[in-house]
């Protein structure tokens, strides 16, 4: 490997070129001048996005339509006495809907997964069933899913079942669907783990089911962190679509506020919102890739 | 429907709209009889979206009794209608009013319009003024409860008891500020996306009532809602709300409309409509929220 690549000792930490580490496909600067011609050019491409911004001819209005102070304040703050809700109070529904649909997506995409892998002939219809779930989840919008719960299960007059809040429908769309895509995620993973490794864990006298659990799964994991994380990234903002079932989330509560006084600064708030909810978690995505890397890499680079 | 109470301020005064005063009214949005020059067949051509045609925009679906079968260039329901009369006042034929449709959170972004006015149920406050123009009021307008027949609100509706229930209602509606402001309930309405998915929701008990004008409100429960079927329940005491065009902000043809309007006011044109359109919908008893 390229011993001047990014990787390469004198790279200051957390510098502009730090950011999305990888191979060194573009770049074979090094050190303090890297870092100078890094600034120099963010600079410039910022100052050309303001600029561009700021002396647009419809700049005065595109700023009092999105970004006027007042109105994010007051579409943060709420009224409902003037007709619209808090989107700051708002985006807490989402960060609950998330958690819980994030721990519900992780035990029933690992099911999933499983059951499409098994090789037993027994298990054979529930594979079926697995396979169909996965390309049925997969291949419908996320918006119809969450519809056909919300307005759907609600109609059916269950006992219990259909009388539960329109969140939980929400949220159980979200989890099915979410569950398909990361029931793969989780295949990837699992087929990652070179079958030599279940072989060698046999002949040590583990069961299948042990071995899974101490030989497979702690690999197949910890290769698939990345992703699951970028699911789940996705998963955070998502979470709005469950406003159309008539839950006021972030999204919707600025929705209200911008059709109510014909301002659309409520959605920069809510948008504001969920960066501060996702840039997080996408910076500790980065941060476990580069660990991953780095620690396969080892001994291969210097 | 859509469309912010006006409880606070409606700030457009209905002075020169209001019948008798007839083409005399002026005063509307601080314009001088100086600026009136321009409505000349000649100068209205200026201020056109498109040369030669007058460019109406409403939403989709257009609801009625505001647009029959969701044609608005039929010339039927009362806003499609009433678009004609102002057409015809300010001189333009039939075929020479094109319609276009544009989504109501569309209607107010900034930028150029692709229309002269856009037509749609929107209530003026003074909030919404600052985005855009509003005409002068071509219908005032009353908020009402629609709710499925034989459930308890139809006959338990005392102030008290209409903060106890489920409400929901479509998105930036007069009748979602109505329930947020004015009934205050104690659970958090339901906020949906089209008025559409608020009857869903409501036929399928997810909510025990939605308020919306009254005009719509009568057409649900008459027409649109049949499994269960809805009934209206009664109408909310008038607070100053009443339907206006939207113009960009700052278009001067909204003075030449204006005056349209109020002609339209002064010869009994816009009475009548009111009476063929929406007459069955009027007489509701009144409650207090």
């Amino acid at each position: 490997m390229d011993p001047n690549s990014p990787m390469s000792p004198g790279q200051p930490a957390g510098s502009f070129t730090g950011m999305g580490r990888g191979p060194g496909l573009f770049s074979s600067y090094s050190g303090a001048r890297a870092t100078t011609i890094s600034t120099i050019s963010t600079i410039a491409v910022l100052a050309a996005l303001a600029a561009v911004f700021l002396l647009a001819p419809g700049a005065r209005s595109v700023e009092h339509a999105f970004f006027n102070p007042t109105d994010m304040w007051q579409s943060f703050i709420g009224n409902p006495k003037k007709g619209y809700y808090s989107v700051g109070a708002a985006i807490w529904l989402n960060i609950r809907m998330f958690l819980v649909a994030e721990v519900l997506i992780l035990v029933l995409a690992l099911l999933v997964a499983l059951i499409r892998q098994s090789v037993g002939p027994a298990l054979f219809p529930i594979r079926i069933l697995a396979t169909g779930y996965v390309d049925f989840f997969r291949g419908v919008p996320l918006i119809l899913v969450i519809f056909a719960f919300g307005l759907g299960v609600p109609a059916l007059s269950l006992p219990v079942i259909s009388s539960q809040p329109d969140v939980v429908y929400g949220v159980a769309a979200l989890v099915l669907s979410y569950s398909a895509y990361v029931s793969e995620v989780y295949r990837a993973g699992l087929n990652s783990v070179h079958q030599s490794q279940v072989s060698a864990a046999r002949s040590l006298g583990l069961s299948q089911g042990t071995a899974l659990r101490y030989v497979v799964l702690p690999q197949a994991v910890r290769n698939i962190i990345p992703p699951l994380l970028n699911d789940f990234i996705s998963l955070q903002k998502d979470t709005a679509l469950v406003g159309t079932l008539g839950v006021i989330e972030a999204n919707k509560a600025a929705d209200i506020y911008s059709e109510t006084v014909f301002n659309f600064s409520s959605f920069t708030v809510a948008a504001i919102l969920f960066l501060i909810l996702t840039i997080p978690l996408a910076r500790f995505t980065d941060r476990l890739i580069e660990r991953d890397r780095r620690r396969r890499l080892a001994g291969a680079t210097r | 429907m859509r469309r912010y109470l006006a409880a606070a301020g409606a700030v457009i005064v209905l002075g020169g709209a209001v019948a008798g005063c007839g083409s005399s009214g002026n005063g509307n949005g601080g314009t001088s009889p100086a600026a009136a020059a321009p409505c000349s067949k000649a100068g209205i051509q200026k201020l056109l979206h498109t040369k030669g045609q007058l460019t109406v925009a409403t939403d989709d679906p257009a609801y009625s009794p505001w647009f029959i079968n969701n044609t608005p260039s039929n010339g039927k329901g009362y806003e499609s209608a009433v678009a004609y009369a102002i057409a015809a006042k300010l001189g333009f034929s039939k075929s020479q009013v094109t319609w276009v449709h544009e989504p109501f959170s569309s209607s107010y972004a900034p930028g150029p319009k692709a229309f002269d006015f856009d037509i749609n149920e929107v209530s003026v406050t003074s909030a919404r003024a600052q985005a855009v123009t509003f005409s002068n009021s071509y219908y005032p307008v009353q908020q009402a409860i629609v709710a499925r027949k034989g459930t308890p609100i139809v006959t338990k509706h005392s102030p008290a008891q209409l903060k106890t229930y489920q409400y929901g209602d479509q998105v930036g509606t007069t009748g979602l500020a109505f329930i947020t402001g004015h009934i205050q309930p104690s659970k958090t309405p339901k906020v949906f996306n089209t008025l559409a998915e608020a009857s869903a929701a409501l036929e399928a008990g997810r909510i025990d009532a939605l308020v919306t004008d009254t005009p719509t409100a009568q057409y649900m429960a008459g027409s649109q809602l049949k499994h269960p079927p809805g009934v209206l329940v009664a109408q909310f005491p008038s607070v100053g709300e009443h339907f206006g065009l939207v113009f960009a902000k700052g278009n001067k043809l909204v003075t030449c409309v204006n005056k349209a309007i109020a002609s339209l006011q002064a010869d009994g044109k816009l009475t009548a409509l009111q009476k063929q359109y929406l007459g069955i919908y009027l007489h509701f008893p009144t409650i207090k929220p």
